[in-house]
């Protein structure tokens, strides 16, 4: 059994050096070579001193980058200082709703004048769009900046599509009680105390809505 | 003279766009390359590709080399290696090979000093043990190729191949186990056949 695994081992030596004698001449063919000549000198080998230009060029770049990055920064903080001063001038009155002729400056109803001052910040601008008021949700107002009103509050027998007809408001005063009528908190130490109120007549002659005015 | 230059100063003055120094440098080492893609793929057009491949390589990365890792030779059988791989890998042919014959099969001319029939039977022989060689997987063929065909030291070969001299001991041990397995039946028909002559002759 030795014997036969040893001469199987000499056999497979003897195979693999034949093979390898036989095989030890060959090379690559002619033309392998000059193909690699001709890659090589197409190539043109780049030097070590080009190299170094390489990398210097890539430092360019970079500084390059953040010089523009710098710039950029510059502008846009340069911009952005500019715009609210141009916002601001060029800023216009929020529109109101046209329920009130133009003429009447007391009647007229600029809402939330107060609250609204234009800020530097205020940018971009936005639109308004007119509100139609409602009794269920009073929100305070202003008619001129040293007046707070509350929103137009429909009277029990007209409806909101009637205060879109336009028409005309009158500056009453009424005893403060009457703001409880309306769902509006009363300070009961001032009860007797009376209270102004801006009442919205339509074209038709009827008391159409009310605003309370502090 | 360039040709006095070893390996390393060759492939630095090659870097530096010296013509010369890869001619020199590319006929030194062309062949084992050559060898050890065609001895693991078994394809002439195989073997060709892997060694432009090679010093295309060299051409184009060739300061990647680190002579304190080991030598030019090994660096570029180490090259041609993962060239080959790759190669074999997208054509498929890592398959053990079926009795087809290849066409690629480099012609295994004769020795002068034989008779005819003896000449008949060591080209038998190799041919046979070169099919067994291909058909190892490649892990195993590429030591027995490295060790056994191109002569290399087996700290070379671990070098080549990136791992221990132990893991090529191993390696090297269990492809002659495999190559034995597959040339012994191949001997034993050969055997089987010579006596079924000799008793037909009796016979007759």
């Amino acid at each position: 059994m030795n014997q036969r695994f040893e001469n199987d081992e000499e056999m497979l030596t003897r195979g693999l050096e034949a093979l390898a004698s036989e095989m030890k001449d060959l090379e690559a063919p002619e033309h392998v070579e000059v193909k690699l000549l001709e890659a090589f000198r197409a190539r043109k080998v780049v030097p070590i001193s080009t190299r170094r230009w390489t990398s210097q060029r890539y430092w360019l770049a970079a500084v390059a980058a953040v010089l523009l990055i710098a710039m950029s920064v510059v502008a846009l903080r340069w911009r952005s200082a500019e715009k609210p001063a141009e916002t601001f001038a060029g800023r216009r009155e929020p529109e109101t709703p046209k329920v009130v002729p133009p003429q009447e400056e007391t009647t007229r109803p600029v809402e939330y004048q107060a609250v609204n001052q234009p800020s530097p910040r205020s940018y971009p601008k936005r639109i308004r769009h007119p509100r139609v008021p409602s009794s269920e949700n009073p929100r305070v107002a202003s008619t001129r900046p040293s007046e707070i009103a509350t929103d137009f509050i429909p009277l029990r027998y007209m409806n909101v599509a009637n205060l879109q007809e336009g028409g005309q408001i009158v500056r009453v005063e009424v005893p403060r009680s009457a703001l409880a009528n309306f769902g509006l908190p009363v300070n009961m130490d001032r009860y007797n105390e009376r209270v102004k109120a801006d009442v919205l007549y339509g074209v038709d002659g009827l008391a159409h809505a009310i605003r309370f005015v502090k | 003279m360039k040709s006095d230059l070893n390996d390393s100063e060759l492939l630095r003055s090659m870097l530096a766009g010296d013509e010369e120094a890869l001619t020199v440098l590319y006929r030194r080492r062309q062949g084992a390359v050559y060898r050890f893609a065609l001895q693991m793929s078994g394809s002439k057009t195989v073997a060709e590709d892997v060694t432009q491949e090679v010093f295309l390589f060299l051409m184009r990365d060739g300061q990647v080399f680190d002579p304190a890792k080991g030598s030019v030779s090994a660096f570029l059988l180490g090259v041609a290696r993962n060239y080959v791989l790759r190669r074999m890998r997208v054509e498929q042919q890592l398959m053990p090979l079926g009795d087809d014959v290849d066409d690629d099969v480099p012609v295994l001319h004769a020795s002068n000093d034989l008779c005819p029939l003896e000449d008949l039977t060591r080209a038998e022989t190799i041919e046979s043990v070169r099919r067994a060689v291909l058909s190892l997987p490649s892990k195993y063929r590429e030591v027995v190729v490295l060790c056994e065909l191109q002569d290399i030291s087996y700290g070379e070969t671990a070098e080549i191949l990136g791992c221990a001299i132990g893991t090529v001991r191993s390696r090297l041990h269990r492809a002659r186990a495999l190559l034995l397995a597959k040339l012994r039946p191949a001997a034993e028909a050969e055997d089987a056949d010579s006596a079924t002559v000799k008793s037909a002759r009796c016979f007759a």
